[in-house]
């Protein structure tokens, strides 16, 4: 059964290792050459905060040059690497034996439907894993000088947090679970549709439904978020916007956690000396933020007292703090364990399914 | 010996439609027994229950004593080659044969090889350019290389030519002939059926209207033709499976394990084609074996 899974096998398998040869290539050829931009920009011999200048500057600059554009496309390779696997390996898996009638002759071969399904899912299952963990190696060899410039406290650029979405599903192991499930889940929709295209459609369907939802509602809620309430003037950097007639209400975001580097920032907003949310501008402080910003959009220097920064510093008067939830740096490494956990779970379990249907419900 | 396939109360529904409902019946082995009728009869349903295709809606059926598709062992022991005898696309020939070769442990290499060498296959030909015969030879070929107890045709040979037809089934006699193998072969090809079969049933919208040795059933058959005449005045033991009359004619297909002595009829033997149509015809009312002796009602 393994010979014969990898005789049918075989062409699917040649040409994962061809896409896997050509990106090697492609980031082998590049990989040196962003590394010395590195070690040009100054990065490699500085120290603690004067590190930030170079490294958002380094960040910034291969945004505009072709690396930008190749760390975005290898992102999105791996993104799409389960997706592809789902639809050409998995949803054909049971589909095409029951469309073209083979399955009346495979089944009928003295080799029951459970081991035939077992060794198909193993061998499929876990080369799909190895293909999209190993795309995922590749790239995570070839961005370690980005990598490096955002634990430097680059932000700019092609600089993204480890929390975000396209560098938190394709670094790490969460690759492994997402090229399990996606592989499962096409052969899941074979099995119930008994169509090779209508279950590859859904396949797409599910999965992506299921890439945009991970990351928006089931994520950020793997732990408890960490609530912190700090000083306004100390957001450094965050601008406050006014609005309304006469600029008497306003927001106020934070964009990082002083302190905090490397936290998932979940959510932001001013708050009273009691410690609820406010949105009203303390009526001290209206024509401070209002004055400063006319003058400021008219790109004259802001009037002394006037401006952003005189706003921050009148809402602080006035007892205004910010409240920030976050998933604490430390966290990233039992996320990716949990997540990969989710995913796995959920391919054994359609797994299990796809044993149960082959075996209960033949027709 | 223990039957090739026993069926108690089986039935087979797809959502709300029967395919095949509470069939009885008990097929014996060391026969090739031909498995007749119309279309929609059951009789392809019959055989993916028998070959574990399918799983009964109820009522059970065993194959050689055994659930269908049981085990490795259970499968080992029954082939199956299915309607329009699939095969895949993109293996070649030799492929299909290593396939064989790996997934049954009593496979027959040396035969499959001599087999594919007989009816002209090139082992490099993949099995989608394969013509409709070869495809069927193929398929033949592998579930005879597996060496069954029991081998399962659905019609295999109902979508090739007539010379295709004539070597699919002079291969398939000869390799019975050789190994002593059981065959269940459904066809609604009288014909064939005639050229191959030791053992016939007519399956009738999921009921057996009659199951037999071919020879006995042809032996105790006969159709008589005379002046117009009620079937009803028949001595016993004379049962009419089918009556057509004219004005001044009675033809009548009787079954009777008696000869016939009125010297009225006119009796001729009757060919395995017309038995079965009689049969299949739903407008027969096939009447129960009466007793040999008894009063003419």
């Amino acid at each position: 059964m393994i010979r014969l899974t990898w005789l049918q096998f075989r062409t699917q398998a040649v040409t994962a290792a061809a896409a896997l040869a050509a990106f090697a290539v492609l980031l082998a050829a590049t990989g040196p050459h962003m590394a010395s931009l590195y070690a040009a920009s100054g990065l490699s011999g500085c120290h603690g905060s004067s590190c930030l200048s170079p490294a958002t500057y380094f960040t910034a600059s291969l945004a505009r040059s072709p690396y930008g554009v190749l760390f975005l496309l290898s992102t999105g390779i791996i993104l799409l690497a389960p997706a592809v696997i789902g639809l050409f390996w998995g949803a054909p898996l049971i589909a095409r034996e029951l469309e073209t009638g083979t399955a009346a002759l495979v089944w009928n071969q003295s080799v029951t439907r459970t081991r035939w399904l077992a060794v198909k899912l193993a061998i499929g299952g876990l080369t799909a894993m190895a293909v999209t963990e190993a795309l995922s190696l590749m790239q995570t060899w070839w961005a370690v000088p980005i990598s490096q410039a955002v634990a430097d406290g680059s932000g700019a650029g092609v600089a993204q947090s480890r929390f975000s979405q396209l560098n938190f599903a394709t670094h790490g192991i969460t690759p492994l679970g997402y090229a399990a499930f996606a592989f499962a889940l096409g052969v899941t929709a074979g099995a119930l549709i008994r169509r090779t295209f209508p279950a590859m459609a859904v396949t797409l369907a599910i999965f992506a439904a299921l890439q945009v939802a991970m990351p928006l509602w089931v994520r950020p809620n793997l732990a408890p978020p960490d609530r912190t309430v700090i000083p306004v003037t100390s957001l450094g950097g965050a601008g406050p916007s006014q609005t309304g007639p006469g600029g008497d209400t306003f927001t106020l975001y934070a964009l990082n956690i002083p302190g905090q580097p490397g936290a998932w920032l979940l959510s932001s907003g001013p708050v009273n000396a009691a410690g609820q949310p406010v949105s009203t501008t303390p009526a001290a402080c209206t024509s401070v933020g209002n004055t400063g910003q006319s003058a400021g959009a008219q790109g004259n220097a802001f009037p002394p007292g006037q401006g952003p920064a005189a706003f921050v510093d009148c809402l602080g008067r006035h007892g205004i703090r910010e409240t920030i939830t976050y998933q604490p740096a430390s966290r990233y490494w039992p996320f990716q364990w949990t997540e990969t956990a989710i995913y796995l779970a959920l391919a054994l379990a359609l797994a299990g399914y796809c044993f149960r249907r082959l075996n209960r419900r033949r027709s | 010996m223990t039957a090739a396939i026993e069926a108690s109360g089986l039935g087979k529904a797809y959502r709300r439609t029967w395919a095949l409902r509470d069939c009885t019946l008990a097929i014996p082995g060391g026969h090739v027994v031909g498995l007749v009728g119309p279309n929609g009869a059951g009789k392809t349903t019959l055989l993916r229950l028998a070959t574990g295709q399918l799983t009964p809606t109820r009522g059970t059926i065993s194959v050689l004593g055994e659930p269908p598709a049981v085990s490795p062992a259970q499968l080992a022991r029954v082939g199956y080659v299915a309607q329009d005898t699939p095969v895949y696309a993109r293996m070649r020939v030799a492929d299909h044969l290593r396939l064989g070769a790996w997934l049954n442990p009593g496979w027959d290499d040396e035969l499959a090889q001599r087999r594919i060498a007989q009816v002209g296959l090139d082992p490099k030909q993949r099995g989608g350019s394969l013509s409709g015969g070869q495809r069927a030879q193929l398929a033949l070929t592998l579930a005879l290389a597996k060496r069954p107890e029991l081998l399962l045709l659905d019609e295999p040979v109902a979508g090739l030519d007539p010379l295709a037809r004539r070597e699919f089934l002079r291969g398939l006699m000869a390799a019975v002939a050789e190994h002593g193998t059981s065959v269940v072969l459904s066809s609604h090809l009288v014909t064939d059926l005639e050229r191959v079969c030791d053992y016939l049933i007519v399956l009738v919208a999921s009921r057996v209207r009659i199951a037999g040795e071919v020879s006995e059933l042809l032996a105790s058959h006969r159709r008589l033709s005379g002046p117009s005449r009620d079937p009803g005045t028949l001595p016993a033991g004379q049962d009419v499976i089918e009556e057509r009359h004219t004005d001044k004619q009675s033809t009548l297909l009787v079954r009777t394990g008696e000869p016939i002595h009125d010297p009225a009829w006119t009796v001729t033997p009757v060919s395995m084609e017309e038995l079965v149509l009689a049969y299949m015809n739903p407008a027969n009312d096939i009447p129960a074996r009466r007793p040999q002796l008894g009063v003419a009602s």
